[in-house]
């Protein structure tokens, strides 16, 4: 037998929408990091974001905007990035267990001789790879920054890079956990989008609104992209809380699509 | 008798709605054996559960002597599955599914697939989107017999298929079973399934209503009894008369529905006044409609 036919098949039918994606994602990072030499010296960007709190947190800027690592973070890292992550993982979560199943396709799928888990197992493969594939493409579309006097510090941007992978993967899991317990497609791209919208908004407002500063640690988008890490690094901390939480929701998801009755 | 399909108080329910209620069915190996009940009355409920498509709400399920639950990967390895309306991926042509399902399993059977493509003319160069239903059909078709399985459970699956394909289909049931190899065929046709089975369970509201070889239903079957008296009468008289288990009027006649002694309906319909007479047995498609209507209705 195949060794991941189920992931295969996944990846053949999501191929146009990651071609799509990364697409129109390389290119996005590409006129952002042409522009950089435009920017760079402009003092007065600086002081508008420096004198607005409120603006400098809803596009999630912490420190100087004309910075390379400010730059990056306030056109792509704190905001634009995950958010297109987040849509190409949600869309497969739901896509790969409601969607299928409203689609009929499941039910072929699940004719073949394979466990549930297995099924299950494979698709959080596909899942985990498509934000690979994303993230990577972001990632080596900074790699020609010091041409254009962007220098970003290696390390940091690998780890915050992961950082935005490992979000993405958290929340295709909530699809997918609510989609594979329910087959409701609405019901799950519904909550976990709203969970999604919490997540920024609670991490991004953290700085100016008092009660938001105590709930931003149970934010994912604040463990992993709204903390500056671009500066700083994604840290363990953020790590162990983004592996963990994906770790949990693979195996809820799991477990659901076990129990969970095939719908005709 | 080997059994293929063993069922014991098989119960699926859906909430306070019901699938099916305490099934005990009994496919016997190397046969056809006919599914049969109207739309909703649990077929499809039992196939899904048989393949663990749904979990049993109580009871079991053995599948070639295997717990539908605990082995159902073992299972799906020795079935083939056509559902009435089998839903391939669009943008995918017969072949790349054919490839698809090949890898997934391990193998197919070259000869058979190659003969089945002739037989079946399956267009597998073109987008399952360009194709007509019955032509996705015979995808369908295609993919549940490649790998040659020991069991076909079938669901529904001449639907969108024409006359002449219908018989081909039928001798390749009737091949498959020659062969040693069982088909639980699912239907709400009795035309569908009285051509090629060998058995037939009859299921309505979810229970199992009767389960016998065609023969023996056939010869069971009950005599229909049309009687034109020369008083119009009330059909319901008969209907309290012993053997009478059904009493319908029409014009000047009265259609009698007999499972026993038919001397005393014949009775009182010579205390009233016999003008003409016709007996015959009932056809299949009678005997079949009887267990699909309720009680009420009869």
């Amino acid at each position: 037998m195949a060794t991941a036919p189920i992931a295969a098949l996944d990846l053949r039918l999501r191929r146009k929408s990651l071609i799509g994606y990364s697409v129109g994602m390389a290119g996005y990072m590409l006129v952002i990091v042409a522009l950089y030499p435009a920017f760079k010296n402009s003092s007065n960007l600086d002081k508008l974001t420096q004198s607005s709190e409120g603006v400098a947190a809803l596009f999630g800027i912490s420190g100087s905007i004309t910075s390379p690592t400010g730059w990056i973070s306030a056109n792509a890292y704190a905001n634009f990035f995950p958010l297109i992550v987040l849509l190409l993982t949600i869309g497969y979560g739901v896509a790969a267990f409601a969607g299928q199943e409203r689609d009929g396709h499941l039910e072929l799928i699940l004719s073949l001789p394979y466990a549930r888990a297995r099924v299950a197992g494979e698709k959080i493969g596909v899942l985990v790879l498509q934000a690979v594939i994303l993230s990577a493409v972001v990632l080596a579309t900074l790699l020609p920054g010091p041409a254009f006097d962007l220098h970003l510090p290696l390390g940091h941007l690998t780890t915050a890079t992961l950082g935005i992978v490992l979000l993405g993967v958290d929340f295709g899991l909530l699809a997918m956990a609510l989609a594979a317990s329910t087959g409701n497609r609405g019901s799950s791209l519904g909550i976990t989008s709203a969970v999604a919208a919490a997540s920024y908004l609670v991490a991004t407002l953290a700085p100016l609104v008092h009660w938001a500063k105590p709930a931003r640690y149970a934010s994912l988008f604040y463990w992993s992209a709204s903390n500056s890490q671009l500066e700083h690094g994604l840290g363990w901390a953020g790590l162990a809380i983004l592996a963990g939480t994906g770790a949990i929701l693979a195996t809820i998801t799991i477990r659901s699509f076990n129990h969970h009755d095939l719908r005709g | 008798m080997t059994t293929a399909i063993a069922t014991h108080e098989l119960t699926k329910r859906y909430g306070e709605a019901r699938g099916v209620e305490a099934l005990d069915l009994e496919v016997p190996a190397g046969e056809v054996f006919g599914f049969l009940g109207p739309n909703g009355a649990g077929k499809s409920t039992t196939i899904r559960t048989l393949l663990d498509f749904q979990h049993p709400t109580s009871g079991t399920a053995e599948v070639l002597g295997m717990d539908s639950v605990a082995q159902s990967v073992e299972i799906r390895e020795r079935v083939g599955y056509l559902p009435g309306d089998v839903h391939l991926f669009d943008h995918m042509t017969g072949q790349a599914h054919l490839d698809w399902f090949e890898r997934a399993r391990g193998s197919h059977d070259p000869t058979l697939v190659a003969s089945l493509v002739e037989r079946f003319e399956i267009s597998l160069d073109r987008r399952v989107e360009d194709l007509s239903k019955g032509n996705r059909q015979k995808v369908g078709l295609l993919l549940a017999f490649a790998h040659r399985p020991e069991l076909l459970i079938l669901d529904e699956p001449t639907s969108g298929l024409d006359p002449l394909v219908q018989a081909e289909f039928d001798q390749l049931l009737r091949e498959a079973v020659a062969e040693g190899r069982t088909v639980l065929l699912s239907s709400h046709s009795l035309d569908e399934v009285q051509r090629v089975a060998d058995r037939v369970a009859i299921i309505r509201d979810g229970r199992l209503v009767v389960t016998n070889t065609v023969e023996q239903l056939r010869a069971d079957a009950p005599r229909i009894m049309s009687v034109r008296l020369s008083a119009r009468t009330d059909p319901a008289r008969f209907r309290v008369v012993d053997g009478v288990v059904a009493a319908t009027g029409r014009e000047d006649w009265i259609d009698l529905r007999l499972d026993g002694d038919l001397r005393p309906a014949l009775r009182l319909a010579l205390e009233i006044g016999l003008d003409d007479l016709t007996a015959r047995h009932a056809d299949l498609d009678e005997l079949f409609l009887g267990y699909y209507q309720d009680d009420e209705a009869r």
